[in-house]
């Protein structure tokens, strides 16, 4: 018994421990992860195009009850802010595309939105739940992050938005 | 000539393992692996799907556990809310 209790407790903690570095607490990256995003029509897009912006990145997705509430918040904030140089990047995890058109064709929408089904820029992000939003500022660093919507967290929002709005912006050659 | 044994813990002391013992141990391991699976927040559409709902009626469902724990003391016995996407 001595000698084959070894292999035993490897074989059990071996994936145990793959399963435990696969979690592991992710560290909030100061700088936004450079991720391509594909629009509605495939056309391609890289965040960084937006750096000298504030940047409302938002992972959302059609099953996701807490995105039915986040997203008209979130096209009101783009509609009242786009101007001073906000900019909101919907973009949608959805697995299949019908069910991101479908949660759209009921929700008019002016922020443009994107689509990632095979989930690159959440795992970018490092994403810990639905929905996340990460508030980026003008030099493309991550400043804010919201897991999960509740209705109070609208007022934050706008507090953070405007807070990053009045920041400068970096100069040309920075 | 002998079989030589396919694994060995110690030199000194210990018996080798047998190479059924190995291979018994391999399998349980590749099992082992088979069991872990990291499912994302964003990978859990078909988690949070309706149909994978224990219940027919979340209402009723609702009404039956607020009855049930505060009769039986068991609140939070019948597991919590969400359907496994992070939502808070």
């Amino acid at each position: 018994m001595k000698g084959g209790l070894g292999p035993w407790l490897v074989a059990t903690a071996l994936p145990v421990l793959a399963a435990a570095g696969r979690t592991g607490v992710s560290q909030p990256a100061p700088d936004a992860p450079a991720v391509e995003l594909r629009g509605p029509e495939g056309e391609t897009v890289r965040l960084a195009d937006f750096k000298g912006k504030v940047v409302l990145v938002d992972f959302w997705a059609s099953w996701c009850a807490p995105c039915q509430a986040s997203f008209p918040m979130l096209d009101r904030l783009y509609r009242q802010r786009h101007s001073d140089g906000l900019e909101v990047l919907a973009i949608n995890v959805d697995e299949e595309r019908q069910a991101a058109e479908a949660f759209l064709a009921k929700r008019p929408h002016a922020m443009p939105v994107f689509f990632d089904p095979k989930g690159h820029a959440p795992e970018a992000f490092r994403v810990e739940g639905m929905p996340s939003s990460y508030l980026l500022d003008r030099r493309g660093r991550i400043r804010f992050k919201h897991v999960g919507y509740t209705s109070s967290v609208g007022a934050a929002y706008e507090r953070e938005v405007d807070a990053l709005l009045a920041e400068e912006a970096p100069s040309a050659n920075p | 000539m002998p079989r030589r044994p396919l694994l060995r813990i110690h030199e000194n002391g210990c018996e080798p393992i047998g190479r059924r013992k190995a291979l018994l141990g391999l399998v349980v391991l590749a099992f082992g692996g088979t069991a872990c699976a990291t499912v994302q927040p964003w990978q859990r559409g078909r988690l949070a799907h309706e149909c994978m709902t224990f219940d027919a009626d979340a209402a009723g469902a609702a009404y039956e556990a607020h009855w049930q724990e505060s009769r039986e003391g068991a609140a939070g016995g019948f597991g919590v809310q969400s359907g496994g996407c992070g939502c808070k």
